[in-house]
C-alpha cells in the first residue's frame, strides 16, 4: 500500500515508540504525584517540553502541551481574541476557521483576509483590515489543502507595526517539523501538533510567548502553569519530542527530499488529466492537484482499490456538507476543477518508487473515468 | 410490592379461529425484543404480563417494547395482594401529588368482599384525607388511579396508559422486500408494511466508487433501526455502478433514472424470490421527483413479472413522510449528506414522463439480462 495522505496523519515512528513505549506500562505515574516515580515524569516533561521548545523558539517562548493541534488553535482564538475585531484569513484550516465563526456569534467582529491564485493570504489586504480595536490576528504558517506557505515572520512585524497591542497566531501544524523555521519575537502563539510528523495523535502543543498574558482555555488542577489542566499524556509527549527531534535532526535532508520526490511526481502526472493547485513555491510535502470533470472522492476510492491512499481536500472537512473546500474556491479555482482535487502529501517515509507507482496510478484511474463520464 | 408491565393487544381479539397463530407470534416477537433482559412473560385473559424483572430496566423495557407491532397499549403497575390497604399503599404510589383524579376499578374475582364503585369510593376517600393537594373529578379528571382486582387472589394497580405502536404481529402477513435508498422515504414505507404485520428484507443499490462507504453505513445504520420494528431483517446489497456507466455510454441521458429503476425493480424481483418475498415495497410517493410520476412508476412496474409492487407513501405529502420518519427515529440519519447511487450521473433535465416505446428502444441498446446477472453476482447480505 502506498500511503500520500501524510498530511492527513503519518505513521507512528517505529523508534520512538520503542523508545517511549515505557511511559505505557512501566512509567504509568501522575507527573504531579509527590513520590519519587511521579516526581521523576514531571523532570522527564520538563526536559521534554525544553527540547521541543528548542527546536524553533528561544527562550522567551513556552510551551503548552494540549491534546491536539485543533485545542492549541481554538485556545489561541477564544483566549486570544476576546475584544474588538480579530482578523484571520480565508485559508485556514477548520479549527481556527470555525472559532472565528463562533467568535462571531459571541459578539466579536471577525474580518477574513482573501487568498492569491497561488494560495497564499494577500497580506497588504490581511494588513487593511487591522486597526486599533484589533485584539488578534491569525494566520496559517502552511496551509493544509494547497501547501502554499504563508512568510509569519514577515506578516506579524507588519501587524505589530500597524497595533503593536495585537497578538498574533500563526497555525503551525503542517509547517513543524517539515519547513526550516524558527520563530521571531513577533509571533505570540503557535500551534503544533505531533501526529503529523511520526509522533501519536492525541498530543499538540502550544508555542506562547513567556511575557504574554493569556487566560487557560480548559481549568483544573492547575498543570502545565495552570495553563492546560489535565493529567499530563506522558507517553504522547515523550513521543512527540522523540519524533519532533528525529525530525529536526533531518530536516534539511527530508526537505530537498520531499522536493525531488514532489517534483518528480508532479513531471510524471499527465497535464492533459491533471492542473497544479498547489503553489511552486509552496511546501514540498503537499501536492495539490485537481483533475478536471472527476470527482476527487470518485478517484479517491478507486485509487484505494488500487493500493494508493491519497486525500481529497482536508481530511477533516471531508464529511462536510458542501461539495467544494472553501479554501479551494478562494484561491480562485473554478468549480469544475474543485470538484476533482486530490490533496498527494508526502512524508519522511516516502520514496521514489511511491511516487512513481502512484502517478502511474492516478493517471490511468483518471484517464479511465474521464473516458466513462464523458 | 412487586412491579409489572401490563401488554394490551391490538386487533388479535377480532381474530377467530387463527387467534391463537397470531398470539404466539405476538409472543415470539416481545420476547425477541426483551433479548437479554431479565423478565418472565405471562399471559393473562386478554393481555400479557412481564414479571419478574429489576426495577432498574423498566425504562428499557418500554422502549423496547414501544417499537414492537400489535401493542395497543402498555402500563406499568404495581401487583399486590387483593387486600384493601394493600390496595391502598399502591394507590398511594400511583396518585399524583397534587391535581384533580378519580379511581376506577375492575372486579374480575367477584368474591373479593366490596364491589367496584365501594371499592374505588373508599381508595379515593382515603386519597383524599391522606393527600389534601389533591380533588375529585369524575368526569374529566387529569389523573386516573387503575385497580384491578383480578381472579387469582392479586390486584394490579396502575396510573397511565402509554400507547404501542399498533398494528399486528410482524410475520403475521408474510414477507416484503423494501427498495431502500438511503433517504427519508423508504425506511418510512418499511416501517408502515411492517405494522401490518410483514416481515422484511431490505434491498439497497450503491455505485462505489462513485459513492463512498458512509452512504453504505448510512444504509446499514438505517436499516438496523428499521429491523428493530421488523424483528430482525436481512439487508442486500447490490453494486450497480457498471450499469449506470452502461445507461451512461450508450443510451439518451434524460432516460439514467427511468433505465435505472427498471434495473433496480428486475434485480429486487430476483432477489425477493431467492428470500421468500411475497412483495416489492418502495418508498415512492406520487409527484415526489421525476421518476415518481405515474407514467415513471407505470416503467418500472413494466419489468416485474409476478409480485406486487407496493407503494405505502403513494398519497403522502413530503411534510408527513418527514413527521413520521422522525417518529421511527430515522430522520436523523436520512438526512446526512452522503449520495446514494441517484445521484450520480444525473441528467440536468430528467424526463418526467417516459413514453414506453422511446424506453424499450433506449433500453435495447444494453444487455439487459447480462447487466443484472452481473450486478446480482455482486450481493453481498447484512444480517441484523
Amino acid at each position: 500500500m502506498i500511503y500520500l495522505d501524510n498530511a492527513a496523519t503519518t505513521r507512528p515512528d517505529r523508534g520512538c515508540l520503542e523508545e517511549a513505549q515505557q511511559f505505557i506500562y512501566q512509567n504509568y505515574y501522575n507527573p504531579s504525584a509527590l513520590y519519587a516515580e511521579g516526581y521523576n515524569l514531571h523532570i522527564m516533561l520538563k526536559q521534554a517540553r525544553a527540547n521541543i521548545l528548542s527546536l524553533i523558539a528561544d527562550d522567551n517562548y513556552e510551551v503548552i502541551f494540549t491534546s491536539c493541534g485543533t485545542e492549541a488553535d481554538n485556545h489561541a482564538l477564544f483566549c486570544g481574541g476576546r475584544r474588538g475585531n480579530v482578523v484571520t484569513t480565508m485559508g485556514e484550516h477548520a479549527a481556527v476557521f470555525s472559532a472565528a465563526a463562533e467568535l462571531k456569534q459571541l459578539g466579536i467582529e471577525v474580518r477574513l483576509a482573501p487568498l492569491r491564485s497561488d494560495g497564499g493570504v494577500d497580506e497588504d489586504e490581511l494588513i487593511r483590515l487591522v486597526d486599533d480595536k484589533t485584539s488578534l490576528v491569525s494566520v496559517i504558517h502552511v496551509n493544509n489543502e494547497t501547501g502554499a506557505v504563508n512568510d509569519v515572520n514577515a506578516i506579524a512585524k507588519r501587524v505589530k507595526a500597524k497595533n503593536p497591542r495585537t497578538l498574533f497566531h500563526s497555525d503551525g501544524v503542517q509547517a513543524f517539523g517539515k519547513i526550516p523555521f524558527k520563530l521571531s519575537e513577533n509571533i505570540d502563539l503557535y500551534s503544533t501538533s505531533s501526529h503529523k510528523i511520526g509522533g501519536m495523535k492525541g498530543t499538540g502543543a502550544l508555542f506562547k510567548r513567556k511575557k504574554l498574558v493569556l487566560k487557560p482555555f480548559i481549568f483544573g488542577g492547575g498543570q502545565e502553569n495552570g495553563m492546560r489542566s489535565g493529567t499530563e499524556n506522558v507517553f504522547g509527549i515523550k513521543m512527540f519530542e522523540l519524533a519532533a527531534l528525529k525530525h529536526y535532526g533531518k530536516l534539511r535532508e527530508n526537505f530537498c527530499n520531499a522536493k525531488e520526490l514532489s517534483y518528480k511526481l508532479w513531471s510524471l502526472l499527465d497535464k492533459q488529466l491533471f492542473v497544479r493547485i498547489s503553489p511552486e513555491n509552496g511546501s514540498p510535502y503537499i501536492l495539490t492537484v485537481g483533475a478536471k470533470g472527476v470527482r476527487g472522492e470518485t478517484i479517491l476510492h478507486e485509487a484505494d482499490d488500487r493500493g494508493l491512499i491519497i486525500g481529497t481536500g482536508s481530511a477533516c472537512s471531508s464529511n462536510n456538507k458542501k461539495r467544494y473546500s472553501r479554501v479551494i474556491l478562494a484561491c480562485g479555482v473554478g468549480e469544475e476543477v474543485a470538484d476533482g482535487i486530490l490533496r498527494l502529501s508526502l512524508g519522511s517515509e516516502t520514496c521514489e518508487s511511491d511516487v512513481v507507482q502512484a502517478a502511474a496510478i492516478l493517471n490511468s484511474v483518471v484517464k479511465n473515468r474521464r473516458e466513462m463520464m464523458s | 410490592m412487586e412491579k409489572v408491565i401490563i401488554i394490551r393487544y391490538c386487533e388479535l381479539y377480532l381474530k377467530g379461529k387463527n387467534r391463537g397463530y397470531f398470539e404466539r407470534l405476538f409472543a415470539v416477537n416481545i420476547e425477541r425484543s426483551l433479548k437479554g433482559i431479565r423478565h418472565e412473560l405471562r399471559r393473562k385473559s386478554g393481555r400479557y404480563l412481564i414479571e419478574g424483572f429489576e426495577e432498574d430496566d423498566v425504562d428499557r423495557i418500554l422502549s423496547k417494547l414501544c417499537k414492537v407491532f400489535g401493542i395497543h397499549t402498555l402500563s406499568v403497575a404495581y401487583k399486590v395482594s387483593s387486600d384493601f390497604d394493600n390496595i391502598y399503599a399502591a394507590a398511594r404510589l400511583v396518585a399524583p401529588l397534587c391535581g384533580t383524579f378519580k379511581v376506577e376499578t375492575h372486579r374480575a374475582d367477584k368474591s373479593f368482599p366490596m364491589n367496584s364503585m365501594q371499592l374505588s369510593a373508599a381508595i379515593g376517600g382515603r386519597l383524599l384525607d391522606d393527600v389534601k393537594s389533591l380533588s375529585v373529578d369524575v368526569h374529566s379528571p387529569e389523573h386516573v388511579v387503575n385497580i384491578d382486582v383480578r381472579e387469582d387472589g392479586t390486584s394490579l394497580v396502575f396510573g397511565s396508559f402509554i400507547k404501542g405502536a399498533g398494528g399486528m404481529p410482524v410475520g403475521s402477513a408474510g414477507k416484503g422486500l423494501l427498495l431502500i435508498s438511503g433517504g427519508i422515504d423508504s425506511p418510512v414505507a418499511g416501517h408502515m408494511i411492517a405494522k401490518r404485520g410483514m416481515s422484511l428484507d431490505c434491498v439497497h443499490f450503491h455505485s462505489y466508487p462513485y459513492t463512498n462507504m458512509q452512504a453504505k453505513e448510512k444504509v446499514i445504520d438505517l436499516a438496523k433501526i428499521l429491523s428493530e420494528y421488523a424483528c430482525g431483517m436481512n439487508l442486500h446489497v447490490i453494486k450497480v455502478t457498471h450499469i449506470q456507466e452502461e445507461i451512461h455510454k450508450k443510451c439518451n441521458g434524460e432516460y439514467m433514472v427511468t433505465l435505472l429503476r427498471r434495473f433496480m425493480m428486475r434485480i429486487a424481483e430476483k432477489i425477493a424470490e431467492s428470500c421468500g418475498a411475497q412483495c416489492i415495497i418502495t418508498g415512492e410517493s406520487l409527484g415526489q421527483v421525476a421518476s415518481q410520476t405515474i407514467e415513471g412508476m407505470t416503467s418500472s412496474n413494466a419489468v416485474i413479472e409476478r409480485l406486487p409492487v407496493l407503494r405505502p407513501l403513494c398519497g403522502f405529502d413530503k411534510n408527513e413522510i418527514i413527521e413520521r420518519s422522525k417518529d421511527i427515529g430515522t430522520y436523523d440519519i436520512s438526512i446526512l449528506p452522503y449520495e446514494d447511487c441517484c445521484t450520480v450521473f444525473l441528467p440536468k433535465h430528467p424526463v418526467t414522463r417516459p413514453k414506453m416505446e422511446d424506453v424499450l428502444s433506449e433500453e435495447a441498446k444494453l444487455d439487459v439480462q447480462a447487466l443484472v446477472a452481473e450486478a446480482l453476482s455482486t450481493l453481498e447480505i447484512i444480517k441484523f
